[in-house]
C-alpha cells in the first residue's frame, strides 16, 4: 500500500552516495548491498511509507538490482515465487508495513507449503512509535511466525548484514522455505560503518549433510526383496537436482515411477517407467499400484492428503521407504518402515551404490494392462453429443505446442484446469511445471508467470489459470506490460463457473450451484487495454492455429478459452475416501 | 498422553512465542511450562508438560525451529520433577499458629504476614502442592500461584556450553529419532 503518510518524526533521508565521503552506510545501503552479496539479481515488491528508505537507496544500486514495480503485493509475493521455483534461487519480495506487509501473507503461507525459498522484505514503523499502534503498524513478525522457516524484526542498522546473510542460509538451505526481514525505519535511516565479516550464527538449525548408511542397506535390502515395488517422487526430487538419478535409479531397478503433482518434471512422461501422478485426481492405474505394491520408495514427497486419499487406508499392503531432508515429515502422515533423512540426490546416490538390476517385468505389464483400462488420455475427454470446446481440446493443442517447440514452463493456478494440466500435458523436464500446491492459492498463475518470465526471458512461460484464479491477479498484465515482458502467455480455461467446486457441489451437493456461477469481462479486451494481445477462442479448431498465432506474437499475450462449462475432472477420489475407491467419468455418466 | 518434555533454546526474541504458536498451531494442550536461564549464558532451558499422541512427531516440530537447540522427552526416563507454590491464605490471626504448623508438616514456609492473610511457599512435586493447596482452602479464601513444573533427568550432568549438535555415538540429533521402526 502505497502511502507517504509518517507516524514517525519525519527524519532527513539518506544523502546520495556522491555526498558519503567515510565508509559510513544507511541501513537501507547496507540491505542493497547485502543483496547484492547475496547474488540477488531483481526483487519484487511495492514501496511505502515504512520501506521508503530503501527504496531511496534502491536508486543507486539499480544496475545490479532490478526492482519490478507489482501492482499488488500479493502478486509481487507470487511473482518472487515463480522466480524461485522456475530457477532454484530465492525469490525476493518487498512491501511496506501495516497492509504492505499483510497482502504479503498469502504468499508467504504458500511459499511455506510449497517448500519454496522465499525471502520477503517488509518495511515497519519507527522503533519510537513501535507498539504504539502507529499509522500502518502491524505485527508482522507476530502473524508471519507460523507460516515462516524463520523471521525477524530488525531496529538497528547494525544487525542488518548478518541478518540478510543469515535469512537467505535459512530459506535455502535444508528443505527451503520463506522467512521475512521486518526492517523498523530508523534501521533503515541509521548511518553506520557496515562490518562485512558476517559470520552464520543459527546453532539451532542444521541441514543433514549424509544419510545414515545403515538406513540406505535396509532400504536397499527392502527393494530387493519386493515383488511389486513403486518410486513416489516429489519435489524433493527437483530441488535437490537428483531428476538423473531417479532416472538411474529406476532404470537399473525397473521400478516403476509415480510423480506427485509437485514432483511432474522429476521424471520423463514419455518414459517406459513413467506412470503418472497419484492421488485425488490421479490416473486409476497409478493410485491401484500403490495401493497394491508391496514396498514404496518415497523420495522427497511429503504424504499430503491429497496424494494419501485417507491415510489409514493408503498402500496397505506396502512397506514404506521414506526419503526426505525435513526430519519431521519421516512418519508424519504414513506409517514408515525406513526412514531417510537427508537430500534426495545424497540419498539416491547412496542407494544406487546397494541396490542391484532387478526383473519387474510381470509388475509393470499388471500396471500397463490397468492402465489401457482405466486411461483415455483424449479419447475420454470427448463428448459426442457436443460441438462445444471442450477443455480437454485445450490441452491436446497447447500440449502438441509445447512438445513440437520446446523452450517453455507452464505455470498453472488452482482448480480444475490445474489437475487437467497436470493429467493431460505430457510432462518431461523438472521445474517446467510449477503450481500451487500444498496452499492452493488461487491467483497463482499470472504473477508467478511472471517472475518466472523474467527469470528465463528466452524461454516461453505459459500461465494456465481459471477464469476465477485470472480474476484474483490479473492486475499484474499491468506490471507485465510495463516492464516489458514479451514472454507471458496466459491460457485462460474459461468456464464461468469456480469449477472445482461446482464440480464437488454437482457430484456430492445435489448440484446446488451456491455462490459458484461467475461472469467476467471479456478478458481478450482486457488484455488489450493493458496493452497486451488478447484472444478469444470458442471453437475446436482455432484453438491450434491462435496458441500458434500467441506463440509466434512478440509480445505477452491472453487466449481466452471459453470451454463447456460443466465438465469436470475425472477419476476423482472423493474426500476422505481410500484412493483405491475412485469414481471415473464413465461411472457419473452412466 | 501427557509428555515432559525439556528443551533448550536459544534465547532470541519472540522464541518462547514460536514453541508456544507450533504447539497451539499443531493442536497440542500444553498443561504447563517453566521457562529460564540455563547454565549457558543466551541459552534457556524449559520444560513443557505438553498432551501429545505423536511425541516424536512432536520433538521434530520443535526441532525445525531456529531457536531450539535441543529438545528431551524424559516421560519415560528416570527424572525429578518438583514445582513452587505461592498460596495466599484468607485467615485471622489468631490462627495463624494452626496454618503455620499444618502446611509445615507438608514442608512449605510461611514467608509473609499482614493482617488479612498469610503467603505459605512450598517446594516439591506437583500432586504434593495440590494435597497442600487442598488443606489450605480449608482454612479460608486462598490465592495461588504455581511456577509450572521443573523437570530434570537423572544421570550425568552436561552443561551447554557448547550446543550439543550430536549424541555421544557422533550422530546428529536428526538422525538419532529416525532410521528402521
Amino acid at each position: 500500500m502505497t502511502d507517504t503518510g509518517l507516524a514517525a518524526p519525519a527524519a532527513s533521508f539518506a544523502p546520495p552516495p556522491s555526498s558519503v565521503g567515510s565508509a559510513e552506510r544507511t541501513g537501507a545501503q547496507i540491505m542493497c548491498e547485502a543483496l547484492v552479496r547475496e547474488n540477488v539479481e531483481v526483487m519484487f515488491g511495492i514501496p511505502g511509507g515504512a520501506i521508503m528508505p530503501f527504496y531511496h537507496a534502491m536508486w543507486e544500486y539499480r544496475d545490479q538490482l532490478r526492482h519490478v514495480l507489482c501492482r499488488h503485493e500479493q502478486g509481487a509475493g507470487h511473482a518472487a515465487e515463480g522466480y524461485a521455483r522456475s530457477t532454484g534461487k530465492p525469490g525476493v519480495c518487498v512491501a511496506t508495513s501495516g497492509p504492505g506487509a499483510t497482502n504479503l501473507v498469502t504468499p508467504i503461507a504458500n511459499a511455506w507449503m510449497d517448500s519454496t525459498p522465499l525471502v520477503a522484505i517488509t518495511g515497519q514503523v519507527s522503533s519510537a512509535v513501535l507498539g504504539k499502534d502507529a499509522f500502518q503498524e502491524t505485527d508482522i513478525t507476530g502473524i508471519t511466525l507460523p507460516i515462516t522457516k524463520h523471521n525477524y524484526r530488525v531496529t538497528r542498522a547494525e544487525d542488518l548484514a548478518s541478518v540478510f546473510h543469515e535469512a537467505f542460509h535459512i530459506a535455502c538451505t535444508g528443505r527451503p522455505g520463506p522467512v521475512l526481514i521486518d526492517v523498523t525505519k530508523d534501521a533503515q535511516q541509521a548511518r553506520i560503518v557496515p562490518d562485512w565479516g558476517v559470520t552464520l550464527n543459527v546453532p539451532g538449525f542444521h541441514a543433514p549433510a549424509g544419510v545414515d548408511q545403515r538406513a540406505i542397506r535396509e532400504a536397499a535390502i527392502l527393494l530387493v526383496g519386493a515383488s511389486k515395488p513403486l518410486i513416489l517422487a516429489g519435489q524433493g526430487v527437483i530441488i535437490a537436482g537428483a531428476a538423473d538419478e531417479l532416472r538411474t535409479l529406476a532404470e537399473r531397478t525397473g521400478i516403476p515411477v509415480v510423480t506427485t503433482l509437485h514432483g511432474i518434471g522429476a521424471f520423463p512422461e514419455d518414459h517406459p517407467l513413467s506412470i503418472g501422478m497419484p492421488g485425488m485426481h490421479g490416473w486409476v492405474h497409478v493410485n491401484r499400484a500403490i495401493q497394491e505394491c508391496d514396498v514404496l520408495l518415497s523420495i522427497g514427497a511429503r504424504f499430503d492428503d491429497r496424494v494419501t486419499g485417507k491415510a489409514s487406508t493408503f498402500a496397505p499392503r506396502a512397506k514404506v521407504i521414506h526419503i526426505d531432508i525435513d526430519p519431521s515429515e519421516i512418519g508424519k502422515n504414513i506409517k514408515v518402515t525406513v526412514g531417510i533423512v537427508g537430500d534426495a540426490r545424497t540419498a539416491l546416490l547412496a542407494l544406487l551404490e546397494e541396490t542391484p538390476a532387478r526383473d519387474t517385468a510381470v509388475w509393470m505389464r499388471s500396471i500397463r494392462d490397468a492402465q489401457a483400462t482405466h486411461q483415455h488420455r483424449q479419447p475420454y475427454l470427448r463428448r459426442p453429443d457436443t460441438t462445444e470446446l471442450m477443455p480437454h481440446d485445450v490441452y491436446a493443442a497447447i500440449n502438441c505446442a509445447l512438445a513440437t517447440r520446446g523452450g517453455y514452463r507452464v505455470i498453472t493456478d488452482v482448480g480444475q484446469h490445474q489437475m487437467w494440466a497436470a493429467q493431460l500435458i505430457e510432462w518431461q523436464r523438472p521445474r517446467t511445471h510449477i503450481t500451487s500446491g500444498g496452499a492452493g492459492t488461487m491467483g497463482f498463475a499470472v504473477p508467478a508467470a511472471m517472475g518466472a518470465a523474467i527469470a528465463h526471458p528466452d524461454e516461453t512461460i505459459w500461465a494456465i489459470v481459471g477464469d476465477g484464479g485470472f480474476q484474483m491477479t490479473n492486475q499484474e498484465l499491468a506490471t507485465i506490460h510495463q516492464e516489458g515482458i514479451r514472454n507471458v502467455k496466459i491460457a485462460i480455461v474459461n468456464n464461468g463457473y469456480l469449477g472445482m467446486v461446482r464440480q464437488w457441489q454437482q457430484l456430492f451437493e445435489g448440484k446446488r450451484y451456491s455462490g459458484t456461477p461467475l461472469s467476467g469481462p471479456s478478458f481478450a479486451g482486457l488484455a488489450e487495454a493493458y496493452g497486451l494481445r488478447g484472444f478469444t477462442i470458442d471453437r475446436i479448431e482455432d484453438a491450434t492455429e491462435t496458441i500458434r498465432a500467441a506463440w509466434d506474437h512478440d509480445g505477452s499475450a491472453v487466449l481466452d478459452f471459453r470451454v463447456e462449462r460443466e465438465a469436470n475432472v475425472f477419476p476423482l477420489v472423493p474426500p476422505g475416501s481410500s484412493i483405491g475407491e475412485m469414481i471415473t467419468r464413465e461411472e457419473v455418466t452412466a | 498422553m501427557r509428555h515432559t518434555l525439556i528443551a533448550l533454546v536459544e534465547d532470541r526474541p519472540g522464541a518462547m512465542n514460536r514453541l508456544l504458536g507450533l504447539l497451539r498451531g499443531r493442536g497440542l494442550a500444553v498443561h504447563s511450562i517453566a521457562f529460564g536461564e540455563s547454565e549457558t549464558p543466551g541459552v534457556k532451558r524449559t520444560t513443557v508438560l505438553v498432551d501429545t499422541e505423536n511425541v516424536d512427531q512432536t520433538m521434530k516440530q520443535l526441532n525445525r525451529l531456529i531457536e531450539v537447540l535441543d529438545v528431551t522427552d524424559v516421560t519415560h526416563s528416570q527424572f525429578v520433577v518438583r514445582e513452587t507454590a505461592l498460596v495466599k491464605i484468607q485467615a485471622a490471626e489468631t490462627r495463624r499458629a494452626e496454618i503455620k504448623a499444618i502446611v509445615e508438616r507438608f514442608g512449605a514456609r510461611v514467608i509473609g504476614n499482614s493482617p488479612q492473610s498469610v503467603v505459605v511457599e512450598m517446594t516439591d512435586t506437583p500432586a504434593r502442592l495440590g494435597e497442600m493447596i487442598a488443606r489450605a482452602k480449608t482454612f479460608g479464601a486462598c490465592e495461588t500461584m504455581r511456577s509450572g513444573s521443573l523437570a530434570m533427568a537423572l544421570g550425568a550432568a552436561i552443561p551447554r556450553d557448547q550446543p550439543v549438535l550430536a549424541d555421544d555415538k557422533g550422530r546428529p540429533w536428526w538422525s538419532q529419532a529416525d532410521g528402521a521402526a
